[in-house]
């Protein structure tokens, strides 16, 4: 009897699986999508245009604009998107359906994680692409921005991570607020390092300290100068910003997983 | 309704035209132009890249992409007091490997604004930050040879030369300022060392060869002029050969000119000359 139980309760990636595919889905429909994903490549397009304005390297424009325009579109379609994930589920009363069957509240979350993950992949895969193909056709050799591109995917990871996690407890408009004041505190991070040596109070210099290991430490992650100018990266860079950043994911993540699972729909 | 239709037809129209020519009077007015005061409160690089979130090298790009329609407008007067700040402490702290702000700012320090030395010290700064890019001190060796600094020229060429990757024309500048110089002596070392250096190419060790000769030959035709006027100085008359200057210990040897050919003294005039000088454009 409970060898019959076991057999047709799924495992659980097969629901995160499904969710995920159901997610990724939805979210290709939707219009926002296309709209930052279009302006993105006329960006990058354009690029090669204000590049003109300049004197000296123009590849270099094209290779900075290029990569901001990943990383901002990124940012835009994760917040956008990311924040109504749970909140339409919610609104549309289909969370009831979804959750009477054999599905777990943390494999719905997680499943919504990595569909909107793979999204951000697909956007991410079709910018770079772009812009390979422009420095490629100018002759320009665009491989060196790889890693770049790699380190925005693992910022993307987590900015979609902390998205779902405000989407989880709260409304959109008050999960993207909060997702982007997260973003902007993750940049501004290093900077709270220059507050604490300024600061006199063992308390403040504490705080400082707090926030700075707490917040994303997004300028850990960035690469972009140094890839655009084919700046040789310390030893063991790659592997442990890549641990970091979905080291971050994975416990933003289970914190939304826990509030959700604490979440009452009554 | 056709009527309504036509009335917001015309209204729209009417809004547009209007707005249209708000525009033109707009652009008509003679408004005052801030000129330079509107850099006066123009942050360090180092406060804008905490607005940049990230993408500081952007912004150093839009800076820079600025900065170059600013200074190619030759209307405003005054506006070169921030080209060190805008150049140096904007763009330079925003991204610190960015070579071409440094350069064309050092351009337009000490061409443009006829300040060689803050464009002097705007390459400095560029090499701090980039230790490797040895263009920094060669274009400072440049702007200073323009000047016919030829020495200070010599030791920004010789920093240039001694950084690895440095192409050959390097060595060569840095011999060649000695050569305008005047310092011989110096100048021979340089070139030599640009021949026995086993990193030079051909092309420099064929200007090296030519230059070592040209030097030779100005350096004997000094010593033996330098001679001849001693000898006759101190004998009232002029020598009859240069042997007779050998022989009189004026000089320690009877050289023989780079194309091993002896020296000729006129003993009517005193006047030496080398068959090798019309060869090499000298004498």
């Amino acid at each position: 009897m409970i060898d019959g139980l076991a057999a047709r309760v799924p495992p659980p990636w097969t629901a995160i699986r499904a969710i995920a595919l159901n997610t990724f889905r939805e979210a290709i429909r939707d219009r926002i999508l296309y709209l930052l994903l279009v302006f993105a490549l006329v960006l990058i397009g354009s690029s090669r245009v204000i590049s003109l304005m300049t004197v000296g390297d123009e590849n270099k424009i094209i290779k900075d604009i290029g990569l901001s325009a990943i990383s901002i579109f990124g940012v835009l379609t994760a917040v956008f998107v990311g924040v109504s994930l749970v909140f339409k589920e919610i609104e549309r009363r289909t969370i009831y359906t979804l959750l009477a069957n054999p599905v777990r509240r943390w494999q719905f979350v997680t499943g919504k994680f990595f569909g909107l993950l793979a999204v951000l992949a697909l956007n991410v895969t079709l910018m770079s692409v772009a812009l390979f193909a422009l420095l490629g056709f100018r002759g320009a050799s665009p491989w060196g921005l790889l890693p770049a591109v790699l380190m925005i995917g693992i910022e993307l990871t987590i900015i979609t991570a902390v998205a779902l996690l405000f989407s989880s407890v709260t409304n959109p408009i008050l999960a993207a607020v909060a997702t982007a004041a997260t973003y902007v505190m993750g940049h501004l991070a290093w900077s709270l390092q220059l507050l604490k040596a300024r600061v006199d109070s063992v308390a403040g210099s504490a705080f400082c300290d707090l926030v700075y290991w707490v917040v994303p430490g997004f300028d850990r992650l960035d690469i972009k100068t140094e890839a655009v100018h084919g700046i040789t990266l310390p030893s063991g860079f790659l592997p442990l910003a890549i641990a970091y950043g979905l080291g971050y994911a994975a416990v933003v993540l289970f914190v939304a997983c826990v509030l959700f699972e604490r979440r009452d729909f009554s | 309704m056709t009527l309504r239709r036509l009335l917001a037809s015309l209204l729209l129209l009417g809004l547009v035209l209007s707005t249209t020519v708000t525009a033109r009077a707009l652009d008509k007015l003679d408004r005052l132009r801030l000129a330079e005061e509107e850099l006066l409160y123009l942050p360090n690089g180092r406060h804008i890249k905490l607005m940049s979130l990230g993408h500081q090298a952007l912004f150093a790009d839009l800076f820079y992409i600025w900065a170059i329609q600013y200074y190619s407008n030759y209307e405003r007067k005054d506006r070169y007091r921030y080209v060190e700040h805008v150049f140096g402490d904007v763009i330079g702290e925003l991204d610190p490997y960015y070579v071409d702000p440094i350069w064309l700012g050092a351009l337009i320090l000490s061409v443009e604004a006829n300040d060689l030395e803050a464009g002097l010290r705007l390459l400095d700064r560029g090499l701090t930050r980039n230790p490797t890019q040895w263009i920094f001190p060669y274009l400072a060796g440049w702007e200073l040879y323009h000047r016919r600094e030829f020495e200070r020229a010599a030791v920004y060429f010789g920093r240039a030369a001694s950084i690895p990757g440095a192409p050959p024309v390097t060595r060569r500048m840095r011999a060649g300022m000695f050569s305008k110089a005047g310092l011989l002596e110096d100048a021979l070392r340089q070139w030599q060392e640009v021949i026995d250096d086993s990193a030079s190419d051909e092309t420099s060790r064929r200007v090296a060869g030519l230059q070592l000769r040209e030097l030779a030959l100005k350096r004997d035709l000094a010593t033996l002029r330098d001679a001849v006027e001693r000898f006759r100085n101190e004998n009232a008359r002029l020598p009859r050969s240069l042997e007779e200057l050998h022989r009189r210990a004026y000089i320690q040897q009877v050289p023989l000119d780079p194309n091993q050919n002896p020296y000729r003294l006129d003993p009517r005039t005193g006047e030496v000359r080398s068959t090798a000088g019309r060869m090499l454009g000298g004498e």
